[in-house]
C-alpha cells in the first residue's frame, strides 16, 4: 500500500488562553470535532485535545491544551504555558473586559513562553454581529501594536476556526525553516521526527516542489 | 465467514502469544463493553476491551473497536460488524509485526526520560512541576501507523482502479548455446506490444567458469539478444537482470511505463550440490508496477525422471529463502523496501507471482513410443494426466495456490538439437513439458500459453505465455481523499480514547474548622472514557508538594476502570491559624487532561494557635475579644495585661492544684474529645470550672506550648540557647528574651521545679520533664530538622533551669 503514512513529521503544543466564557473549549472542540458545543461547561482544569493536520507537505500532530479561564485558577494555569509553540489568546467580541484584559494575558505569555513562540489573538463570537462590543478595527490595532496574528472567528459557524490554528502552525513550521525556532531548545514547544528513509521518498520530494514556502 | 465473536478473539490471541489468554466478563451487549483483563502466563498483562464507537446508534452496531494493550502498546482497530475474522488476524498480524520492528521509536529516545517510558514531551516538561511529560503518550506511533495502514487497505476500493497490463513471460533452457540472431518470433509475436516482459533462461552458461566464478559472457550475449527482439511496436527499458549460474532473468519494461515502476528488487536461491550451489535453484525479481506488487521468479528444479521429491523441496526451499533483502538500486526515484526478515514466505505477499522455469517434471510411466503414439493424434490432455507436475500439485504437495493454465502444445523437451524431433539418441528420454509458467495472486488472466517450435538452437523449446493483469493504480486525488477521512477517524478516535472522568464536584467547602478537629469531605470521580484511569495530585509550580500541609487527600493516586468510580476523601486538620484556608489542587490523568479541585474553608481562632504576646493582651477568652481589639493586640498597640497568657494560668494553676501528685502526668494521654472541651472552655470563657481531668489538661499545656504562633524560644535564639554550656549563659541569654516569653519560659520552669518535689508521687525526673519541655519549647521551624548536638542541647538547657536555682530571675511584674 503506497498511501502516506499516518506518521507526522512534528509535534507542536498549543495553548488556549483567554477570560473565563469567551469559548476557547468551543473553539478547541470546533477544531478537533468539527462540531459546537452548545451548552460548555467551565473549564475547571486543563482539557487536552489532538490532531493532525498538514502544513507545507508535512504532517504535524498539534497538541491543544485548553485552560480554565477563571481569574483564581491564573497561577495554577501559569504552569501550563512553558514549551508552547502557539498560544491562542481569545477575546469574545461581544465583552469588552474580555478585550480590556488581552495585555495582562499577553504578558504572562510574553513571560512564560519563549521568544518564537506564535502568538495568535482571536476575537470569538464573530457571529453575534448585533452584540459587537469591540471594534476589528481596534483590535486589529492592538494584534499589530503587539505583533500578533489575528482573526476574528466564531466557535460556533466555524468560520476561521480552522484557519486560526492552521496559520499558527504554518508560521511555527516556517520559524523552524528560518531557523528562528531551535528544535534543540528544551522549550520551543516543538518536536521533530525525522522522516524514515525507504518510505514514501518519492511522495515527499513531490510535494516539498509544490510547497508554497 | 465468520463474525467476530468472543471466541474468535480468544483463539487468535492465543495464537499470537503462544500463551494461555482467557477472556472473562466479555459483553457485547452494553454501551461500551465491561472491560476486562487477561493474565498472560507471561509476566505482562495484556488488557483488551471493545466499544461500540457510535453510541448514539446502539443495539444497530456499526464498529467494534478493539484497542488491545499487548505490553506497553495498544493495538487499535476498528472492524465491521460481521467482518471476517480472517482480516481481524491479519490486521492484528500486521500491527505486531510493525510493532516489534520499532523502528518508529528511535527518534523518541532524545525526548524520553527513561527507557521504558514512551512521552511524546519529554525533556521540556523535565523540571515542570506538574509532570506534563506524560500527558500526550497516547498510543505509539507504530501501532498508528499500523491502524491508518489497515483503515487505508480497507477502503482501497475507494481510490484505485484497475488498469489492464499485458505481460509477457517466457522461459527457456537454451542448453549453454549462445544466442541465435533473433528471438523476436518468440518474444514479439503477439500483434501488441506488451508492458512488461519478464524473460527467464536457464542453462545459460554449462562452463566450468560460470559455475566457479559466477562470471559468464553468455550473460550479456543473452540479453543483448532479448533486448533486440522485443516487439517493435515500442520501446522498452531493462528493469534488473539478475542470474545465477546459469538461470537468468530479465526483466523489461515498456518505456511509457517506466516511470511508474518502483521497489525493484531481486535474490537468489541456490538449491544444487549441497542444497545451496547454483546449478540448480531459483532467481526472482520483484517489482512495484503503478501500486501492484509483481514477483517474478524463475527457477531450474532438480532433473531426472525419479527426482520427483528433489524437484518438489527445491521448490519449497525457494519459496522460504527468496526474501529480497538484497535490493537493487537501479533508479534514482525508486525508495528500497526492506522486508522483515520473520516474514519467511515472503512470495506469500506479494499480489501477484509469475513462476517461470525448467521445473523439469516428467511423465510417469509413459514411454517415449507411446508419448509420440498419443501426440499424433493429438492427445495431449491425455499425456498429462501422466504429468508428474499436475499430480504434484493436485495433490497439494507443490506449488500451493499456483494456477496453470491449460497446456495445448506438445511437449518442450527433449528435442534432438537443430531440429523438432523428439531425442533419437540411445537414451530416447521420453518426451517431457519441463518449461512451464504459472501464476498466482488476484486479477491475472493469461492470455495464451504456448511454446516456439521454431527455436532449435536447444534441447528445450522456449514457452511463453502472455497475460493481462490488472493492476491498481492509486487515484491521488481520491486517495487524498480517503486519507483525510481516515486521519479524521484516527483523530476522533484519539480523542475519544483520552482519558475521561467526571468529578461531582471541584469546589470542597469545608466550613468554619477548628484547632485540631479535623474535618472530612468526599469527592467521587467517575470514569466516564473508554480507557481505564490513572489519575494522581500533582504539583503545581514552585511547590514541593501536591497539598498543603494541613490536608490529606486518600488516595492521592488511583486507577478507575470505565464505569467504575472512586471516592477521594480530603480531610483538614488546623494546626496554625489561618485567616482563611484554601488551595487548588491538581488532579492530573495520565495521558490526559488536568482537574482544578479548589478546597476552601474558614479557620476558627483559638488560643492554642494564637501568639503569646496577643493572649497577654487579651482580657477576655480570645472568640469574646471583638475584631478591633484583636487587631490592636496583634498590632501590639493595646495595653498587656498580664504576665503570661491567661489561658496559660488556667491550665498550670489547676495542674498545681490538682495534679501534682498524678502519676505520669505528661505521659498519658486523654481523650480527644476531652481537648476540644478544653480547647472550647479556653476559647469561648465559660462559668463552669475546667474540665476536671488532670491529664487532659496537661496535654493541653503541651498542646499550647508546642502551638503558639511564636515558641516560647523565639527562632532566632534557638540553637543559642541549645549550645549553651553552663547555667551562666543559660541565664545571660534568658535575660535576652522578649519579657513576655521569659516570663512564659520560667513560669514553666517553676511549675516544673514544683512537680518534681513531688516525683515520688507523680514519677516525673529532670531528665523526662527537660526532654518534653525541652522540645516544645525551643521549637523548630516547620519541616527543619535538628542537629543531633542541637536536640540534645535543647534538653540540656531547660534541665539547667530545673537543677539551680532560678527563683532570682523572676522580674517583678511590670
Amino acid at each position: 500500500m503506497s498511501a502516506g503514512p499516518y506518521n507526522y513529521s512534528y509535534i507542536f503544543k498549543y495553548i488556549i488562553i483567554g477570560d473565563m466564557g469567551v469559548g476557547k473549549s468551543c473553539l478547541l472542540h470546533q477544531f478537533t470535532e468539527k462540531k459546537f458545543m452548545a451548552d460548555c461547561p467551565h473549564t475547571i482544569g486543563v482539557e487536552f485535545g489532538t490532531r493532525i493536520i498538514e502544513v507545507c507537505g508535512q504532517k504535524i500532530k498539534l497538541q491543544i491544551w485548553d485552560t480554565a479561564g477563571q481569574e483564581r485558577f491564573r497561577a495554577v494555569t501559569r504552569s501550563y504555558y512553558r514549551g508552547a509553540a502557539g498560544a491562542l489568546m481569545v477575546y469574545d467580541i461581544t465583552r469588552r473586559s474580555t478585550y480590556n484584559h488581552l495585555s495582562s494575558w499577553l504578558t504572562d505569555t510574553r513571560n512564560l513562553t519563549n521568544p518564537s513562540t506564535v502568538i495568535f489573538l482571536i476575537g470569538n463570537k464573530c457571529d453575534l454581529e448585533g452584540q459587537r462590543d469591540v471594534t476589528y478595527e481596534e483590535a486589529k490595532q492592538f494584534a499589530e501594536e503587539n505583533g500578533l496574528m489575528f482573526v476574528e472567528a466564531s466557535a460556533k459557524t466555524g468560520s476561521n476556526v480552522e484557519d486560526a490554528f492552521l496559520e499558527t502552525a504554518t508560521r511555527i513550521y516556517q520559524s523552524i525553516q528560518d531557523g528562528r525556532l531551535d528544535l534543540n531548545a528544551a522549550e520551543s514547544g516543538v518536536q521533530h521526527k525525522p522522516s524514515q528513509p525507504g518510505r514514501n521518498l518519492s511522495n515527499d520530494l513531490h510535494q516539498k516542489d509544490n510547497c508554497p514556502c | 465467514m465468520s463474525n467476530i465473536n468472543q471466541e474468535v478473539i480468544n483463539v487468535i490471541l492465543e495464537k499470537l502469544s503462544s500463551v494461555e489468554i482467557k477472556i472473562k466478563n466479555v459483553s457485547f451487549n452494553c454501551i461500551y463493553y465491561k472491560y476486562s483483563r487477561i493474565r498472560t502466563s507471561l509476566i505482562h498483562q495484556t488488557d483488551i476491551f471493545r466499544s461500540v464507537s457510535d453510541t448514539n446508534s446502539i443495539p444497530s452496531y456499526t464498529h467494534y473497536k478493539f484497542t488491545i494493550n499487548y505490553k506497553t502498546l495498544n493495538l487499535p482497530f476498528i472492524l465491521d460488524n460481521g467482518t471476517d475474522s480472517k482480516i481481524f488476524e491479519e490486521a492484528l498480524t500486521i500491527a505486531l509485526s510493525l510493532r516489534s520492528q520499532d523502528s518508529d521509536f528511535h527518534w523518541l529516545e532524545k525526548f524520553s526520560l527513561d527507557s521504558d517510558s514512551f512521552s511524546e514531551f519529554g525533556d521540556d516538561a523535565s523540571g515542570l512541576p506538574v509532570c506534563r511529560q506524560k500527558i500526550p503518550r497516547t498510543r505509539g506511533s507504530s501501532s498508528r501507523e499500523s491502524m491508518f495502514r489497515f483503515e487505508m487497505e480497507s477502503r482501497k476500493a475507494q481510490y484505485t482502479k484497475l488498469r489492464d497490463c499485458s505481460i509477457f513471460v517466457g522461459t527457456w533452457n537454451v542448453n549453454g548455446q549462445p544466442p541465435p540472431p533473433s528471438l523476436s518470433t518468440w518474444l514479439a509475436c503477439d500483434p501488441e506490444p506488451p508492458i512488461l516482459y519478464a524473460v527467464g533462461f536457464q542453462e545459460l552458461d554449462l562452463s566450468k567458469e560460470a559455475f566457479l566464478f559466477s562470471d559468464s559472457p553468455r550473460e550479456a550475449e543473452w540479453e543483448r539478444a532479448v533486448i533486440t527482439s522485443t516487439h517493435p511496436g515500442a520501446k522498452y527499458r531493462m528493469l534488473a537482470l539478475i542470474r545465477l549460474v546459469g538461470i537468468q532473468l530479465i526483466v523489461l519494461i515498456h518505456i511509457d511505463h517506466y516511470g511508474y515502476v518502483r521497489d525493484v528488487a531481486w535474490d537468489t536461491c541456490g538449491t544444487g550440490i549441497l542444497g545451496k550451489m547454483g546449478n540448480k535453484g531459483g532467481v526472482a525479481i520483484r517489482i512495484r508496477l503503478y501500486d501492484t506488487t509483481l514477483c517474478f521468479v524463475n527457477s531450474h528444479l532438480a532433473a531426472h525422471q525419479d527426482e520427483v521429491q528433489r524437484r518438489n523441496q527445491d521448490y519449497r526451499d525457494i519459496s522460504d529463502r527468496i526474501n529480497f533483502r538484497k535490493p537493487l538500486k537501479l533508479l534514482k526515484s525508486m525508495s528500497v523496501y526492506n522486508f522483515n526478515q520473520r516474514l519467511i514466505q515472503v512470495l506469500l505477499h506479494f499480489s501477484q507471482v509469475y513462476w517461470l522455469g525448467d521445473l523439469n517434471y516428467r511423465l510417469n510411466k509413459l514411454t517415449h513410443e507411446e508419448v509420440k503414439r498419443l501426440l499424433h493424434f493429438h492427445e495431449i490432455s491425455n499425456i498429462l494426466k501422466y504429468d508428474q507436475l499436475g499430480l504434484e500439485q493436485s495433490g497439494g504437495r507443490v506449488f500451493e495456490g499456483y494456477t496453470e493454465n491449460e497446456i495445448t502444445f506438445q511437449p518442450t523437451y527433449k528435442y534432438d538439437l537443430n531440429t523438432d524431433k523428439f531425442d533419437s539418441s540411445e537414451k530416447a528420454r521420453a518426451p517431457a513439458w519441463c518449461d512451464r509458467i504459472l501464476y498466482r495472486g488476484k486479477g491475472i488472466h493469461q492470455v495464451t500459453y504456448r511454446s516456439h517450435m521454431d527455436h532449435r538452437i536447444s534441447d528445450h523449446k522456449p514457452v511463453s505465455a502472455l497475460f493481462r493483469s490488472d493492476i491498481a493504480v492509486i487515484d491521488e486525488a481520491k486517495q487524498k481523499k480517503v486519507q483525510e477521512e481516515v486521519f479524521k477517524l484516527m483523530d476522533k478516535l484519539e480523542n475519544e480514547i483520552l482519558p475521561q472522568v467526571t468529578v461531582d464536584q471541584t469546589e470542597v467547602l469545608f466550613g468554619i474548622v477548628k484547632f485540631k478537629e479535623p474535618v472530612t469531605r468526599e469527592i467521587i470521580v467517575a470514569n466516564t472514557g473508554q480507557v481505564p484511569v490513572e489519575f494522581n495530585f500533582v504539583n503545581k509550580i514552585n511547590e514541593d508538594s501536591y497539598c498543603k500541609e494541613w490536608l490529606r487527600i486518600s488516595p492521592y493516586c488511583g486507577s478507575i476502570e470505565p464505569g467504575e468510580k472512586c471516592d477521594i476523601r480530603f480531610e483538614v486538620n488546623l494546626e496554625q491559624h489561618l485567616n482563611k484556608f484554601e488551595d487548588i489542587l491538581v488532579l492530573h490523568l495520565e495521558n490526559g487532561k488536568d482537574i482544578f479541585i479548589s478546597v476552601s474553608g474558614d479557620c476558627q481562632r483559638s488560643c492554642f494557635t494564637a501568639s503569646i504576646s496577643v493572649l497577654c493582651r487579651c482580657s477576655l477568652p480570645i472568640l469574646l475579644m471583638s475584631p478591633e481589639q484583636l487587631r490592636l493586640a496583634e498590632a501590639q498597640q493595646s495595653l498587656v495585661l498580664y504576665s503570661v497568657p491567661r489561658e496559660l494560668w488556667l491550665m498550670v494553676d489547676f495542674l498545681y492544684r490538682n495534679g501534682l501528685k498524678t502519676k505520669d502526668l505528661f505521659e498519658s494521654t486523654a481523650l480527644h474529645d476531652d481537648i476540644m472541651k478544653i480547647r472550647d472552655w479556653l476559647d469561648y470563657g465559660s462559668l463552669n470550672p475546667i474540665l476536671d481531668n488532670v491529664s487532659a489538661v496537661a496535654e493541653c499545656l503541651l498542646l499550647f506550648l508546642q502551638h503558639t504562633k511564636d515558641p516560647v524560644i523565639p527562632y532566632y535564639q534557638m540553637e543559642k540557647c541549645a549550645l549553651c554550656t553552663n547555667f551562666n549563659m543559660c541565664q545571660m541569654i534568658i535575660a535576652q528574651l522578649p519579657d513576655l516569653h521569659r516570663n512564659v519560659f520560667l513560669y514553666i520552669a517553676m511549675f516544673l521545679k514544683e512537680l518534681l518535689k513531688h516525683s515520688a508521687e507523680n514519677g516525673t525526673d529532670v531528665k523526662m520533664l527537660a526532654t518534653i519541655f525541652g522540645n516544645i519549647m525551643l521549637r523548630n521551624p516547620k519541616a527543619k530538622k535538628d542537629r543531633p548536638q542541637v536536640a540534645r542541647g535543647k534538653v540540656t538547657f531547660v534541665q539547667h533551669f530545673l537543677d539551680n536555682d532560678i527563683s532570682g530571675l523572676i522580674m517583678p511584674k511590670q
